[in-house]
């Protein structure tokens, strides 16, 4: 008897597996159809695919945080997929061990892995791989590594690094907020206030915001704070501080930092606030969002996936490369604007300054937080 | 101030429920240790029912949710029915440790300790398997602009004043905070002012006088085991959609340990348990919000002023507030544990021949 539930225990949960799995792909199928003819929808193309030989040619190794956080590693991740879908390529992402904990071991695994799995190019994600990556690409020179958010390694010309100039990103983002009407604005860093690219886009936040207050005469409130979001994750205590924040005046919140949107945004939600987001856009994730400071991600890893293949590497191997707002890398997003006092012209036109080099936006952000702007009031937490 | 008491009461609320579980449990003479892994186990069916429904429009939920003004009152019978699905979920759950516990008679410490391993593991499991990441999330919308009350649905403006009171207990509130303190009371009384209550108790203390006095102590501890169960998945389903926007990821940040040790706190009585999750809750409530916190409302947030200061700095900083809670635990638990007592049968499984 006792063998018979056994048996009748098991085949139910191998039947709940297959059931989940045939599930998850019916959502796959009916984004395919409706797709506009145009462009590809990047959630239509699967994460995960079996290559005929077993190799896969574009590996990803993602940040801390998740694979779909609707930020960061999602928007290079996309890149990726999109190259590879398009060119009939395979694609395959590592996360490294450990999660949000992951040393530089565990990063070097999932490169590791990456390599023995027959990558030919490797996209790194996130300025944290920075050591992990020297070794792997010391251990295959064979393999070309691509290090968003990162900088170019001595000696090595398999690593190419692509940094975005966030301070504009973050600045068009919060010159658009004041300029639409608000005047109490907050800032939620990820990383502790270690990360350089939270930090050019919290500094340039505040520039873009106290330019606005300036042009309209006006002083604003600014609330800064790294707590909370050490590891880009969500949190009660996050989304307690965020509602303290709305509840006690602040309109608009910048979630610079992957999955703590959800926390913000939350919190947003509870105060009929809104939030700004980050990296890529992330309007459909909420309706609490306002705007969004991007990244051109998906782009710039396409364009650096194509000098791989294209035969031009030594353009961007053994380099640095800034992406801004010359290379339209950074950017609001104009398909779901939502600002009714300043328009898309009104953008475009700021762009346009930012992109022929009239108007430079300071990157050297302050590392003890302490800034001098004459309309805005910054008040770290 | 009523910022404070509402956010008190959504950190207490979890601690409360999911504590009167391990008191279910422990007054039948079971351990429980596995509160943890059940309430981990609740949250991921609550976020995954929800996503599940809002995926397959059950109901018209989605239709629904679009009109909020005239609907909310749908949305929250569709809140109860997840409530109701993720008790069933931990109830379920939990007979695994009763199983183990009491027909195999193995080691309940052990046993709780394999659920809240097993739980984690198995949820990360079935999310990747969903998801295809690690973390399932609402299909649309967030908790808040779903679930919250406010008082717009009442038909007051957003601007309106509606009292003390009416601020702080019908604005920004969830149906499930009053629904946990109604079934906290409900089954207070039932531990203490019924014969069911007397017997669970009785198999907590005494079985083998239990049992002699014609008590079937299996089935009681049975009862008290699934009623615990069933409490903690709910407590799971309740943190997850007030605290982590119904996001389900294998992780309750260890609220069923400080359920345990806020049971142990409150010295295994409803009443004590639910003072000491009070405490707690707004100890870690000031920690996370004491930049904004006006406590008299003159505008002013002194514990902010006061981290600033640069004598008070020193000690009352912002790592100082987000000790305090445990600080605060590891004091009041040190005077009280004296007095502190235990069910004398609990984590002894029932031999019939032992007198």
């Amino acid at each position: 008897m006792k063998k018979i539930i056994a048996l009748l225990m098991v085949l139910a949960m191998v039947l709940a597996v297959v059931a989940c799995g045939s599930k998850t792909e019916k959502p796959a199928e009916e984004t395919k159809t409706d797709d506009k003819p145009a462009t590809v929808d990047p959630e239509s193309i699967p994460d995960t695919m079996t290559s005929a030989d077993g190799k896969y040619e574009i590996a990803f190794v993602t940040d801390v945080g998740q694979l779909k956080d609707k930020s960061f590693n999602q928007g290079t991740w996309e890149g990726c997929k999109l190259y590879a879908a398009a060119n009939n390529l395979s694609y395959k992402y590592y996360q490294p061990a450990n999660a949000d904990k992951a040393t530089d071991d565990d990063r070097y695994d999932a490169m590791k892995a990456a390599a023995d799995g027959g990558a030919k190019v490797i996209v790194c994600a996130g300025f944290m791989q920075g050591n992990a990556l020297a070794k792997a690409a010391a251990d295959f020179p064979q393999v070309n590594f691509i290090f968003i958010d990162g900088w170019p390694l001595e000696g090595l010309n398999n690593v190419a690094g692509i940094a975005y100039q966030e301070e504009q990103a973050g600045y068009l983002a919060g010159y658009a907020v004041v300029m639409e009407g608000y005047t109490k604005l907050g800032f939620c860093g990820g990383g502790g206030g270690t990360n350089p690219a939270c930090c050019r886009y919290g500094y340039g936040f505040v520039q873009g915001a106290n330019a606005a207050a300036v042009e309209k005469g006006i002083n604003i409130d600014v609330k800064y704070s790294w707590q909370y979001g050490a590891s880009f994750s969500a949190s009660p205590e996050l989304q307690t501080m965020a509602a303290g924040w709305y509840e006690s005046g602040t309109e608009i919140i910048f979630a610079c930092g992957g999955s703590m949107f959800s926390s913000i945004a939350a919190a947003a939600a509870e105060n009929d606030a809104k939030v700004v987001g980050v990296d890529v856009d992330q309007s459909p994730e909420s309706d609490t969002v306002v705007t969004s400071a991007m990244k051109g991600l998906s782009a710039s890893v396409q364009w650096a996936i194509a000098k791989q293949y294209e035969g031009k590497w030594e353009e961007i191997g053994g380099k640095g490369t800034s992406l801004g707002a010359a290379n339209d890398a950074v950017g609001l997003p104009t398909e779901t604007w939502s600002l009714k006092n300043w328009s898309v012209a009104d953008y475009e036109k700021l762009f346009a300054a930012m992109k022929n080099g009239t108007l430079v936006i300071d990157a050297n952000y302050p590392t003890d937080n302490v800034f001098t702007l004459s309309n805005a009031t910054v008040e770290v937490i | 101030m009523s910022f404070l008491i509402s956010k008190t009461l959504i950190y207490a609320i979890p601690l409360m429920i999911v504590a009167l579980a391990g008191v279910f449990a422990e007054r039948s003479g079971v351990i429980n240790l596995a509160l943890e892994g059940i309430m981990i186990f609740g949250a991921f069916v609550g976020a995954l029912t929800i996503n599940l429904m809002q995926k397959a429009n059950t109901f018209n939920i989605v239709t629904i949710a679009g009109d909020m003004g005239a609907n909310w009152g749908k949305l929250q019978l569709f809140l109860l029915l997840v409530m109701v699905i993720t008790a069933a979920a931990g109830a379920v759950f939990s007979l695994l440790l009763a199983f183990a516990a009491i027909n195999l008679k193995a080691d309940q410490t052990i046993g709780g300790t394999a659920l809240n391993m097993l739980s984690p593991a198995l949820v990360c499991f079935f999310i990747r398997l969903i998801a295809q990441q690690s973390e399932l999330r609402m299909f649309k919308g967030d908790a808040a602009s779903w679930f919250m009350v406010k008082k717009t649905m009442f038909g007051f403006e957003k601007s309106q004043e509606i009292g003390f009171l009416g601020e702080t207990f019908l604005n920004k509130v969830y149906l499930t905070t009053y629904i946990c303190i109604i079934l906290f009371i409900l089954l207070s009384i039932l531990l203490y002012k019924t014969r069911f209550g007397l017997r669970l108790r009785a198999c907590g203390e005494n079985p083998q006088a239990a049992a002699s006095l014609g008590i079937n102590v299996f089935k009681m501890r049975y009862s008290g085991v699934i009623i615990s169960g069933a409490l903690a998945g709910m407590g799971g389903f309740v943190y997850t959609l007030t605290t982590a926007n119904c996001v389900a990821n294998g992780d309750v940040a260890g609220f069923g340990f400080l359920a345990l040790a806020v049971m142990i706190f409150g010295n295994w009585k409803p009443l004590s348990i639910a003072g000491a999750a009070l405490l707690f809750g707004l100890f870690k409530c000031i920690a996370a919000s004491y930049s904004t916190l006006d406590i008299n409302g003159d505008g002013v947030a002194l514990l902010l002023n006061l981290s600033k200061d640069p004598v008070w700095g020193k000690v009352l900083n912002p790592h100082m507030y987000r000790l305090i809670p445990y600080v605060i635990s590891l004091l009041v638990l040190a005077f009280t544990s004296k007095k502190s007592r235990a069910p004398k049968a609990e984590g002894i499984p029932y031999d019939k021949g032992m007198r």
